[in-house]
């Protein structure tokens, strides 16, 4: 089981120039640290318009910043949205090269379309061929990596032959995944061969189901690279050794950002289409009342990673028992947890979680 | 966060008096639906709700027009102005009117549904290349518009949300949800454009729409279930929904 930090920059109002960079470098920290403490991955997101929910538009930079302040974690650049209006695909190549170069070889690729009008409509951008869109980059990319001159001619996009450049450092290229938020889309990432990255917090049973179909599908896969089969959740993470106090603080962040979540205008909303089939952040959240999970009392759902050591460790081995390789953390939103608290959490988690995962811990 | 910050009493002048919650589902077969949402002026977004509710980001505001062929009083037309918004985590609107082309209709649906509803015409016109929609009120024309380029799209493509229907009901002023349920048979997507629009005659001067978004043309069965839960406006769903189920 792999560890990472995920990261929205979730901001709290008003939005001063003060008030983001203080979410930002308090961000960065948070890396370090993680990096420091044995943390695997951290991501950062890209969302646009996500008021106080994710401010996190150009998380390139962002994570460029990370690699370089960092030693050994892994980069997740997660994920770039694929649609035509708002990333040309070659300059998301070009980009996630160079982030590979400067991070000496980190990098791990998501990949996403958006599921937000939004984001879409501040665009001006289709929703019936977002799917259409992604598809036709996560083919075209690794070959830009990986051929020394590429050409491509496309629905989405077409190109003479040119070198893209620069090469990535990671051979034949960084790790490719797809977020998954509509049903189905681990089966894209099934047939494709690419790894299945969680971005909504979903059940335990839920998680099962698609993780087992996406196992079987993907030995069966055309793989449009180097295949990643690998299936990461996300989920929240409070850890302090007095359950009551993790679930309070907890749940305190949690919730607020659920209801920042709520005020976004999902596609299946504002633009009826096949092409978008679920609701997002507002599908009904997994309950808190499931037979054996600690924090219920607390009111702290199912399988999520609110809590001490103990009930923390349960959580996870329920995830790891339905095949989930790693999980990602938000670790705090709008800054309602004092930073200190989210530093200590996370080295706390390190010492007193992390050992029980080691691969030699069994 | 975002919430609204509407004075809650304010929804209670002139709101429609339920007598009972223990209403019966009202079946209506065969209903013509158009769906049409707008983004709107984000200035007022917040003004524009009771404390219960809060905005979606873009703020957004919508048309739900049936043609019913078939009810317990007859045929009849409805139009309603709704605002999208969430209550808690749930996606909602709130109802702002509803224009009836029947009284009787209206005053069955005020006291069996809690709609706060004007009389006045709606005009719902179906062409192969174009569906209008017009709907007059207390002199004025408040809507004029037109769902152009009609493409078919899958029975399940279209997203209906509960609506909140400010009332006085026997435990008091709350804001009412009522769930409808669609059986599609058909339904189409097409560009929705606003000709003319008078909120002010709809009752909500600051609702002005910014950019029409993809409106739905169909035909379905429509239910109206039985109220299942209440909430009050004052406080945010968490703490003041309340179940009809004692």
């Amino acid at each position: 089981m792999k560890f990472g930090l995920f990261h929205e920059l979730a901001t709290p109002r008003p939005f001063t120039p003060e008030v983001e960079a203080k979410v930002v470098h308090n961000a960065l920290e948070q890396v370090r640290v993680a990096d420091e403490v044995g943390f695997d991955t951290v991501w950062a997101v890209e969302h646009h318009f996500l008021e106080g929910y994710s401010h996190s538009s150009a998380p390139e930079v962002f994570l460029t910043a990370c690699a370089t302040q960092t030693e050994r974690i892994r980069i997740g650049h997660g994920a770039v949205v694929c649609v035509r209006e708002m990333n040309h695909p070659i300059r998301v190549a070009e980009r996630a090269a160079m982030l590979d170069i400067i991070s000496n070889g980190r990098l791990e690729f998501g990949t996403a379309r958006s599921s937000t009008w939004t984001e879409l409509g501040g665009f001006e951008a289709d929703p019936d061929r977002t799917k259409q869109d992604w598809d036709e980059y996560v083919r075209a990319i690794p070959g830009m990596w990986t051929q020394e001159r590429f050409s491509w001619k496309g629905n989405c996009f077409s190109m003479p032959e040119r070198a893209v450049l620069p090469k990535p450092l990671q051979q034949p290229h960084p790790p490719m995944w797809v977020t998954v938020t509509s049903p189905g889309t681990e089966l894209d990432a099934a047939d494709r061969g690419l790894g299945c990255l969680g971005v909504s917090t979903g059940g335990v049973a839920d998680q099962e189901r698609r993780t087992k179909e996406y196992h079987r599908r993907i030995q069966l896969c055309d793989p449009i690279g180097q295949v990643n089969d690998r299936v990461a959740t996300l989920n929240f993470m409070y850890c302090h050794e007095d359950l009551k106090t993790a679930a309070n603080r907890g749940m305190s962040f949690l919730g607020l950002f659920g209801l920042l979540n709520s005020h976004l205008l999902f596609t299946r909303e504002a633009y009826p289409t096949t092409a978008y089939q679920s609701l997002g952040g507002l599908s009904a959240p997994p309950s808190s009342k499931s037979g054996g999970n600690p924090g219920a009392e607390y009111g702290v759902p199912e399988g999520v990673c609110i809590g001490d050591p103990p009930a923390i460790i349960e959580a996870i081995k329920r995830w790891e028992s339905v095949g989930v390789d790693q999980i990602n953390f938000l670790v705090n939103a709008c800054e309602t947890l004092p930073q200190e608290q989210v530093l200590e959490s996370l080295r706390f988690f390190a010492r007193e979680v992390m050992p029980a995962f080691q691969e030699d811990a069994a | 966060m975002l919430v609204g910050t509407d004075d809650p009493q304010r929804l209670a002048v002139g709101a429609p008096e339920m007598r009972a919650l223990d209403t019966e589902a009202l079946e209506l077969p065969g209903v013509v639906f158009l769906q049409a949402l707008f983004e709107i002026e984000s200035g007022a977004m917040c003004e524009m709700l009771p404390p219960a509710l809060h905005p979606t980001l873009p703020p957004v505001a919508g048309i739900v027009a049936y043609d019913v062929p078939e009810s317990p009083w007859g045929a009849f037309r409805i139009a309603q102005l709704r605002v999208q918004c969430r209550s808690g985590l749930r996606p909602r609107a709130l109802l702002v009117a509803a224009v009836v082309d029947v009284p009787e209709v209206g005053a069955a649906l005020a006291q069996r549904f809690g709609f706060r509803v004007a009389a006045g015409e709606v005009r719902l016109e179906r062409a192969y290349d174009e569906t209008r929609i017009e709907v007059a009120t207390g002199g004025a024309d408040a809507l004029a518009g037109s769902l152009r380029g009609p493409m078919r799209i899958g029975e399940s493509d279209t997203q209906f949300v509960s609506c909140m229907h400010p009332a006085q009901t026997p435990r008091g002023y709350r804001l009412v949800q009522v769930d409808t349920r669609h059986t599609v048979h058909r339904v189409e997507r097409a560009r929705f454009e606003v000709e003319a629009f008078d909120g002010a005659a709809w009752g909500e001067a600051r609702i002005q729409p910014t950019l029409g978004l993809p409106g739905v043309v169909g035909l379905a069965d429509l239910t109206l279930d039985p109220i299942r839960f209440l909430c009050r406006p004052d406080v945010m769903a968490f703490e003041g929904s309340e179940s009809v189920d004692p």
